[in-house]
């Protein structure tokens, strides 16, 4: 007898070894309609959230401090101000500078990828220096001095999520950048009188571009994570802005006072974003790059 | 057209021993000369630096008299890889691994066999056999006038082998392209070839001049 647990093993082990087989046909559909399901519920609250930015700030006394009901189902704080609709707002913030910064993010990984595999064996001992010093650094600590740095604020956490989140995904790009300028293939097209432009776009980005993308939905979850956590800690969003990380400190103070929905449900929801952003990732990834596992 | 090499040796930097000692030897548009070696004898390393994919540390190739670097853009000394499978970008379909050559004539894409249905896929869904025929095809480029043949057809059975040797011989001919085949197989390159050169034996004698060395069948052109 086979139980279900040993199938799903089965159907993973079979994925593993690129078997085409009927379930594979199968396992991509999967794959793609959870990966568009994930970004439509992103978008949804990136949306939902900016609509709502008046109204999250609204401040109404009369109904302050209430627990989760049907009206209000996050509850409301002590200035009476509707946590469901700040909490989507929060998100929603979370979500566009997670977009912003990623991107920047990508585009830097990209380039020093690109130059650190094009330009020869100097500048690739530089990129990979400057590399090794920014991963050798810790995270947090890096981030939290390059938003001060900036003055903080939006600026400030844009800048410092920014120059800290594209070292792995250089890396990545390097290594594949370096294995296809290397490979025989790549040698062949030179001595058919191809030029590097040609190599560049018909040989190398075939292999990066998947690559990149799968990269660049990988870092939202850090990006957003990162995000909340120095706001948390006061070095990134200004308190007047309803992001996550403020809500969360905000409710701290609040927590020894039975009030539990301030901070359960703005920070399930924030676990929920990452997990649908990895989904998301991991989807593409597996519809990419059947083979291949990343980082 | 002739290309020749001069006391081509060669060293890998990974400071094993010298691989090729000082060896010549001179290829016309109407040969066809057969390369024999065993394994680790630097049969492959020699075809590399023919072609111009790897520049020897001391020697040289000359094209018509004209070092082989010196011809930029295309290259018309063409290596045929022993392993399809590496020789083409596993993300690109097969109709533009063809592209990639120089304006490749229909007659060679039919000669060689390829189905018009397989240029829609990927090298991954295409046999070694299948592929090698398409590194053979986008080797057979309009400007190609030398072919060095790296154990191409190792892979094929024998049948497939005869077509394609078949096929590969008279095209050669015909454009008068010099062919340059290396191989394990004895009788293969007797079938093949004008002529044939043991590296092996060069190098053992040291006799510095391995051009037309090799004993002569006479079968030729």
């Amino acid at each position: 007898m086979m139980g279900p647990i040993t199938q799903r093993r089965k159907g993973r082990l079979a994925q593993k070894l690129q078997l085409h087989n009927g379930i594979w046909g199968n396992r991509r559909k999967t794959a793609a309609v959870l990966g568009a399901v994930c970004f439509l519920v992103l978008a949804a609250v990136a949306l939902a959230g900016w609509a709502w930015r008046e109204e999250a700030a609204a401040v109404d006394f009369s109904r302050k401090n209430l627990a989760p009901c049907l009206r209000y189902p996050f509850g409301t704080d002590w200035m009476g101000r509707d946590m469901f609709v700040r909490t989507m707002t929060g998100l929603s913030l979370s979500i566009r500078l997670g977009a912003l910064t990623a991107g920047i993010s990508a585009v830097i990984a990209l380039t020093l990828g690109l130059a650190s595999a094009a330009l020869g064996k100097w500048a690739d001992g530089v990129i990979g220096f400057v590399i090794d010093m920014v991963l050798g650094i810790p995270h947090i600590l890096l981030l939290v001095l390059v938003s001060c740095a900036a003055g903080k604020g939006f600026r400030g956490v844009l800048l410092g999520i920014s120059l800290t989140h594209w070292t792995s995904l250089a890396r990545l790009l390097r290594a594949e950048a370096l294995q296809v300028k290397e490979s025989q293939y790549v040698k062949i097209a030179r001595r058919l009188g191809k030029g590097p432009w040609y190599v560049a776009k018909e040989h190398l980005a075939p292999h990066l571009l998947p690559q990149l993308a799968v990269g660049l939905v990988l870092l939202f979850p850090h990006a957003i994570l990162h995000e909340a956590s120095i706001t948390f800690l006061g070095f990134g969003l200004p308190p007047e802005q309803p992001a996550i990380g403020v809500i969360l400190s905000e409710s701290m103070k609040y927590l020894a006072m039975g009030r539990w929905w301030l901070a359960l449900f703005p920070g399930l929801l924030l676990v929920l974003i990452v997990l649908l952003f990895y989904a998301a990732g991991n989807g593409l990834s597996s519809l990419v790059d059947p083979g291949q596992a990343h980082e | 057209m002739k290309l020749e090499a001069r006391d081509i040796s060669f060293q890998y930097d990974n400071g094993n021993r010298r691989i090729l000692n000082e060896v010549s030897l001179a290829l016309t548009s109407k040969d066809r000369l057969g390369l024999l070696a065993p394994s680790g004898f630097g049969k492959t390393t020699f075809c590399k630096i023919l072609a111009g994919y790897e520049r020897p540390d001391s020697g040289q190739v000359l094209l018509d008299g004209r070092p082989l670097e010196g011809y930029r853009g295309y290259c018309p000394v063409q290596m045929i890889w022993q392993h399809p499978e590496l020789s083409v970008n596993p993300r690109r379909k097969m109709k533009a691994v063809l592209a990639e050559g120089d304006r490749i004539p229909e007659r060679v894409i039919r000669g060689l066999g390829i189905e018009p249905d397989w240029l829609g896929r990927y090298p991954g869904e295409l046999s070694g056999g299948e592929l090698q025929r398409f590194c053979i095809a986008r080797a057979l480029g309009e400007r190609t006038r030398f072919l060095l043949a790296d154990e191409i057809s190792t892979m094929l059975d024998l049948v497939t082998q005869s077509q394609l040797w078949q096929f590969l011989l008279e095209e050669v001919k015909e454009r008068q392209i010099g062919l340059l085949v290396v191989s394990h197989s004895e009788p293969l390159l007797k079938r093949l070839c004008t002529q044939t050169i043991n590296l092996w034996e060069e190098q053992a004698h040291g006799r510095k001049d391995a051009a037309f060395a090799g004993e002569k069948w006479g079968n030729g052109s």
